[in-house]
């Protein structure tokens, strides 16, 4: 009797550790295969769908400001720019930063080093933007306190500026949450944009 | 993100989450718990300058020479960097302080090697540190850019106030019959937002005197105090400033910077606001 039982325990245990091992495995295989790039979803998960793909660019434009620096003052200093319109306000915020990369058309300077790429810009309902910078952004230039502020305040503000939709922005780089750009201004909350550093 | 704040900030918050476990809180009312909660919070977290005003006993001042190792800072046209210059004044300035002040004087670094600007911030909370001095030398895209300034933690009011709302507004109706914020990232930061709050006159009173020093030994153009989001001011739990001597970026002030008797006069100017302040009555 004892022992019958015995040989039903055992079998009992058997079969709890075979399901285990199952688990086991069947998290393995989820592991292994899921989560890619996590970092980045986290804020493209969110519940706006990505734009459809249009095939032909639409004609119409839109008026940009873009905030630039001048060689003359530490203040920064608006440009108006033609962009392609739509289809959402992120398109239309990516083309306005490929624009303040590429610099200004009457001789201000980017506070952006040129072979900066605007990988995405991400437009969450609350008013966040999140901006991601390719790498050469930390990569291709040495900050000083002033320059650094002026990178991120002159994208700060062009979003805020040209998009309602956008109340403050968090700056990602090759889409990661990174500490600086150059070891002074911090990446880690969301900047709200400051006017006060722009010319009258 | 605890890291940065160093030993002195985790034991009060041990201390904190075992009185918060046993708080019981009625339905009824959650949002008034809620905001006695962050009141009793922020009385533990406060610093003891903000709670008591009588024993803001300075002991030790951490220097920060910005940089180092890897991460150059900012370049000047003639090869010099950033780096080399914050840490030759910072070894002068602690020189300074320890020859003429009775403090203890912690460097963030002492030789050209990487610290992240964690545990720079953990060096100083862990130290106690009673005053924080990170020392810069600034770098503009405009060639023509120059002077000295000081600055000094912006904390972004907006910000906070959108955040303590989205939380009140988030756990408000969820809320469960205890609290458990050790793992509320949420209310850590309202909380550590709120206890630099503290520091921040302080901090502008610092840089002012600092400022003001920087400007009558050094000659450049003064470009005053300023407000910035900065990681190491951010993380440092007693009075905090940046100071920018000059512009590395800028040919004229980069050869200034990389001469000892320029770097001695940035040394004895920042100490002479030091002074100053430690002088003032409370």
């Amino acid at each position: 009797m004892a022992a019958k039982k015995r040989k039903g325990a055992i079998s009992t245990q058997a079969l709890v550790l075979g399901g285990l091992a199952l688990v086991l495995i069947v998290l393995a295989v989820v592991f292994f295969t899921g989560g890619g790039g996590e970092k980045v979803k986290r804020f493209v998960d969110a519940n706006i769908p990505k734009p459809p793909e249009t095939a032909a660019a639409p004609a119409a434009t839109k008026a940009v400001t873009l905030f630039f620096i001048s060689d003359d003052d530490d203040s920064l200093h608006k440009e108006s720019r033609e962009i392609a319109a739509g289809p959402t306000d992120a398109d239309e915020a990516e083309r306005a930063l490929a624009e303040l990369v590429k610099g200004s058309e009457k001789g201000l300077l980017s506070p952006l080093p040129p072979q900066t790429k605007v990988r995405q810009v991400f437009i969450a309902k609350d008013g966040l933007a999140t901006v991601d910078f390719s790498r050469d952004i930390v990569d291709k230039f040495s900050y000083g306190s002033s320059s650094e502020l002026a990178a991120v305040y002159a994208v700060v503000d062009t979003l805020a500026f040209n998009f309602k939709a956008v109340k403050k922005v968090v700056i990602l780089v090759e889409g990661s949450e990174r500490d600086t750009l150059g070891g002074h201004v911090d990446l880690s909350r969301a900047f709200f944009p400051d006017y006060s550093l722009v010319a009258r | 993100m605890s890291n940065a704040f160093g030993r002195g900030f985790d034991s009060r918050r041990l201390h904190h989450d075992r009185k918060v476990k046993n708080l019981r809180i009625p339905r009824t009312a959650r949002i008034a718990a809620r905001a006695a909660l962050l009141a009793a919070a922020v009385c533990l977290l406060s610093p003891p300058a903000a709670r008591a005003g009588q024993d803001r006993r300075i002991q030790t001042v951490v220097i920060d020479p910005g940089h180092g190792g890897t991460e150059t800072g900012a370049k000047g046209r003639f090869g010099n960097l950033e780096k080399d210059i914050t840490m030759a004044v910072g070894l002068k300035l602690k020189a300074l302080i320890e020859r003429n002040m009775g403090f203890e004087v912690v460097l963030t670094r002492d030789r050209d090697v990487d610290v992240s600007l964690e545990n720079r911030s953990a060096i100083a909370n862990n130290h106690k540190a009673g005053l924080f001095i990170s020392i810069h030398a600034n770098g503009a895209v405009q060639k023509k850019a120059a002077g000295s300034e000081t600055f000094f933690l912006s904390l972004n009011a907006t910000d906070e106030e959108t955040r303590r709302l989205a939380y009140l507004e988030n756990n408000g109706t969820d809320l469960q019959n205890h609290i458990d914020p050790s793992t509320d990232d949420d209310l850590m930061m309202i909380l550590w937002d709120m206890a630099q709050n503290a520091y921040v006159k302080e901090s502008s009173r610092l840089a002012e005197l600092v400022q003001i020093e920087l400007d009558a030994m050094l000659g450049l153009r003064n470009r005053g105090i300023k407000q910035a989001p900065f990681k190491i001011l951010r993380g440092v739990a007693c009075p905090a400033i940046l100071v920018e001597a000059a512009f590395i970026s800028n040919p004229d002030e980069e050869q200034k910077l990389a001469s000892e008797d320029y770097q001695s006069k940035v040394a004895e100017a920042i100490y002479r606001g030091l002074a100053r302040f430690l002088r003032l009555p409370e």
